[in-house]
């Protein structure tokens, strides 16, 4: 093995050489093959190594067994708990059943998402020119069909604007796309666009779709007083209390 | 590398790659049940389907980290398929078991079989490059180890008692030696590079 070879290599990654032998080394990589493909071997088992042992890399590894294994396990509970009735047990399924109906019965005194949720026209092709798709979704969006508007923003190649985003998101709040929909609407709260309050308000109503009226009453209180659903929030959070 | 459009579903790939446990999960709860599926039904239980299945997240996470990941393609169609060809992969290992394709004479999508191909290319390599370090002396494996895992070459020599210069060329050695064996395999050979 020609140890000075790679002894350069480190050098030159580390830019530990003088302009001259830098000059002279890219010139020997040019004409030599050889050479060319043990430098780019080099480079590769350097970001191999770098990824193998990064801290990062076991954390994400640790983290993914711990999520993997739960939903893993909650299959095997579900599996287990088809049993067959015995009389008693369906004295017992009659009362839960009851309570479940009072249940619902008394979720009628809970918000609605829909009575809270009164999403503006969109109006973004206008002013972004060209895609298709963002047309057929602001259309779709217009027209409540927000399973469609779903379906063409995803076509969508750049959705780096809040707008989009924000218009996006109540869509997929519509689907129950609860997840996808925080993630946009967390980005755009933690910018500076004009969309910041609409996407903490949203947020707040996302979870109160999902019954989550605790995450739901911490947004509505980050609502600043000068927010246009500020009126609105402080009497969604009287009716939650 | 492309001028191909970013697909939104590129907040999936950051999202491992920022080990988000939210988008993990949604990943878990949107596409998994789609792949379980499919190894259930072609010879395979729900162990081996978790273990194809975290396999393949961590490959894409790999590459996502080693050189960036450009996805071009709805994660659902690209997820499924790397997943359904290493479950096949397996099966095929293991041959004494009776396999039963399905859906095999679905159309794929152009820039989903591009994507699928990279990963799998970038997943040959990187298995390449494992294999070849295992195959290091103690030392070296020691010594690259230390260098990525610590902070500076300073406090690798301190841990190992050694000067700094001879950390440094110790590293580039090992990793010379490293270069080498991969360059000689037959196995390098073949790879797309």
């Amino acid at each position: 093995m020609n140890e000075e070879l790679y002894i350069t290599f480190e050098n030159y990654f580390n830019n530990e050489m003088s302009q001259e032998e830098q000059l002279e080394f890219e010139n020997q990589l040019q004409n030599d093959a050889d050479i060319q493909q043990k430098f780019e071997i080099y480079k590769d088992a350097n970001k191999f190594l770098e990824t193998k042992f990064s801290s990062e890399t076991e954390a994400f590894k640790q983290n993914l067994e711990a999520i993997s294994n739960e939903h893993f396990a909650e299959k095997v509970e579900k599996k287990t708990k088809v049993i067959a009735f015995k009389p008693w047990q369906y004295a017992v399924a009659a009362s839960v059943a009851i309570l479940v109906g009072s249940w619902f019965y008394m979720q009628n005194n809970i918000p609605h998402y829909g009575d809270y949720s009164t999403p503006e026209t969109a109006m973004f092709v206008e002013r972004s020119v060209g895609d298709a798709n963002l047309k057929e979704a602001q259309n779709a969006f217009n027209a409540k069909d927000y399973k469609k508007a779903v379906a063409s923003f995803e076509k969508v190649t750049d959705l780096k604007n809040p707008e989009l985003q924000y218009f996006y998101a109540i869509s997929l709040i519509e689907t129950n796309n609860y997840a996808k929909a925080e993630i946009l609407l967390n980005n755009i709260k933690s910018g500076t666009s004009v969309y910041k309050d609409k996407a903490t308000w949203y947020l707040a109503l996302s979870n109160l779709k999902q019954k989550k009226l605790e995450e739901c009453k911490t947004y509505l209180k980050q609502l600043p007083a000068d927010a246009e659903d500020y009126d609105k929030a402080q009497e969604l959070l009287k009716k939650l209390d | 590398m492309d001028e191909k459009k970013l697909h939104p579903d590129q907040l999936y790939i950051e999202g491992l790659l920022q080990n988000n446990s939210a988008i993990i999960n949604t990943i878990y709860k949107k596409f998994v049940p789609k792949v379980k599926n499919y190894i259930r039904t072609n010879s395979g239980d729900d162990d081996e389907a978790q273990d194809v299945i975290q396999e393949v997240l961590i490959t894409i996470y790999n590459q996502a980290k080693t050189n960036g990941l450009q996805l071009t393609c709805p994660f659902d169609a690209y997820f499924f398929l790397l997943c359904k060809r290493r479950w096949l992969n397996e099966l095929k290992k293991s041959s004494n078991k009776e396999v039963t394709l399905q859906d095999e004479n679905v159309s794929i999508e152009e820039s989903v079989q591009e994507m699928t191909f990279q990963t799998e290319v970038f997943d040959d390599k990187q298995s390449l490059f494992d294999e070849m370090f295992q195959k290091l002396g103690e030392k070296c494996q020691e010594v690259l180890k230390l260098s990525f895992v610590t902070k500076t070459m300073e406090e690798v020599a301190e841990k190992l008692n050694v000067t700094y210069g001879y950390v440094r060329k110790k590293k580039s050695l090992c990793t010379g030696q490293l270069t080498e064996m991969i360059q000689q395999s037959t196995r390098y050979k073949s790879l797309k590079y």
